[in-house]
């Protein structure tokens, strides 16, 4: 499913990544940590829950569960089922884990396309989809002030970078890529709700996330 | 050289927008391109990254512990990395010796399961016709019960209609005739009772016996009725209503009347109740 991609040198043991802060991904954890420690870091704990290292599961869950629980959140809109999916995806991860491979891309990028699938599953179920996405992207996309773990202020910088990213794109492209990732419609249905030729969706679609792509490596050179 | 033909792909793939046979071609396409797969991954990676502008919420806490609760369910997973192998001369003695194998275990392994296939449907058998017996039987249990509640239930009405009755017994005065007897049986709400009578004498064509209810509210006897009883069998039986309202049915007498009675009394008594 994923492209081969070059995997990155191991440079850092667990030793050393106990002191590095935790966050997951790939792209995030460019931007102000090296792509290395956080790839292998992540790879290494997959590694050791393919062993039954139930530490090591519990290690990934610190550092993947809040962007994972609160993207299936974005999508879904409703508490009780973010917690249902996070926790199936967790425990898909868990029973996975010996599958995963580094090299067809990060840790991070499996579990969060393994959340958006089964939210997006549950919500083409609801039939929900012109509740939820009725309303444009909240204005207020602030981080959850209230937690001070290290966790939390690493992601609250990743997603800051994000978002102005985000923001930085023309609206129309900013409105593509938001509905195509979160909104759990077809390309058909991205073009009705937007009200706009298939073409033309596809085209904003390709340019915004080129351009999301170009700003965060551009921050991470 | 990538297009922005196959960027757009690329891109729709990223979101996983790809269907049907253009997901197929484009995959067919990563497979021989080099370039094409990584900026696949790169624009997979940027895409993921979308995750992190969502409103940043915390999961409950309580989560991970049904998290691990749930893994302590589980069994812990398989380890499925492969190990490469080299190619070995032995290796297809090896695979045909590990069929042989499989193939007797998998037998044993159906022969085994069919036997106690088997002897679980005989013991399903027997268990549904023990089933079917005491089904049977509570049936039966049932029906007793319940023709017994119904007797009861029966008895208990009767009994109920018995116990407001009262009921005398009159005992001879006569000297001459001392077995005869009488029972006499009041019912106070109707005001109606029923005498009857054994062992009487037969009384002259003139005279007639006469039955008194005795209440103390009355300075006389009330009447009750003038009977005669059978000249062979010295019986009757006496419906009566006296022609007073009876507040205590006190005692009951007969006596000796003229021929149709008379208000009070004023022949002989020849029977009274204890």
């Amino acid at each position: 499913m994923f492209a081969t991609h070059a995997c990155p040198p191991a440079v850092a043991g667990l030793a050393a990544a106990a002191c590095v802060f935790r966050a997951g991904g790939d792209f995030y954890s460019r931007m102000s940590e090296s792509t290395e420690d956080r790839s292998e870091i992540d790879a290494r704990l997959l590694q050791r829950m393919a062993r039954g290292d139930r530490a090591a599961f519990s290690d990934l869950y610190d550092r993947f569960s809040r962007p994972l629980y609160s993207a299936a959140l974005r999508i879904l809109g409703d508490a009780r089922e973010t917690e249902d999916i996070v926790h199936d995806v967790f425990l898909a991860i868990w029973e996975k884990s010996a599958a995963f491979s580094a090299e067809r891309g990060t840790a991070f990028a499996w579990a969060v396309t393994l959340t958006r699938n089964r939210a997006i599953d549950r919500l083409r179920l609801r039939k929900r989809r012109g509740e939820l996405l009725g309303a444009s992207v909240p204005a207020d996309l602030g981080y959850d002030e209230t937690a001070g773990t290290t966790d939390a202020l690493v992601f609250k910088e990743k997603a800051q970078l994000v978002r102005s990213a985000l923001a930085a794109l023309p609206a129309e492209q900013k409105q593509a890529v938001e509905l195509a990732f979160f909104g759990g419609l077809t390309q058909e249905q991205i073009a009705e709700n937007l009200q706009q030729p298939l073409g033309t969706v596809k085209a904003r679609i390709r340019r915004g996330l080129l351009k999301l792509r170009d700003a965060l490596r551009l921050h991470h050179d | 050289m990538i297009d922005e033909r196959t960027e757009e792909l690329a891109s729709l793939y990223a979101f996983d927008l790809l269907e049907g046979a253009e997901l197929a071609a484009f995959e067919a396409g990563l497979a021989q391109d080099a370039g094409l797969r990584a900026l696949a991954h790169e624009l997979r990676e940027s895409a993921s990254a979308l995750s992190l502008a969502a409103p940043a919420v915390t999961p409950p806490d309580w989560l991970k512990s049904r998290l691990f609760v749930s893994l302590a369910e589980k069994s812990h997973p398989t380890n499925r990395r492969v190990t490469s192998l080299a190619p070995l001369a032995w290796f297809p003695w090896a695979v045909a010796a590990c069929l042989a194998l499989t193939s007797a275990w998998l037998a044993q392994l159906y022969f085994s399961q069919k036997s106690e296939s088997l002897a679980q449907h005989e013991q399903a058998a027997l268990a549904q016709m023990e089933i079917q017996s005491m089904q049977n039987q509570i049936e039966g249990e049932h029906i007793l019960a319940s023709r017994q509640l119904a007797d009861l239930q029966a008895q208990i009405k009767a009994n109920g209609d018995l116990s407001h009755l009262e009921i005398a017994k009159l005992v001879s005065l006569l000297g001459h005739s001392p077995q005869a007897r009488a029972i006499a049986v009041w019912d106070q709400a109707t005001q109606q009772g029923v005498l009857t009578v054994e062992n009487l004498p037969a009384l002259a064509a003139d005279q007639d016996y006469q039955l008194w209810v005795i209440d103390p509210k009355y300075p006389d006897p009330v009447s009750g009725g003038v009977f005669t009883v059978d000249a062979q069998t010295g019986t009757a039986r006496v419906a009566f209503h006296p022609g007073q309202l009876i507040a205590t049915a006190a005692k009951f007498a007969v006596s000796c009347e003229r021929k149709g009675g008379r208000p009070k009394p004023e022949g002989p008594i020849v029977l009274l109740s204890e």
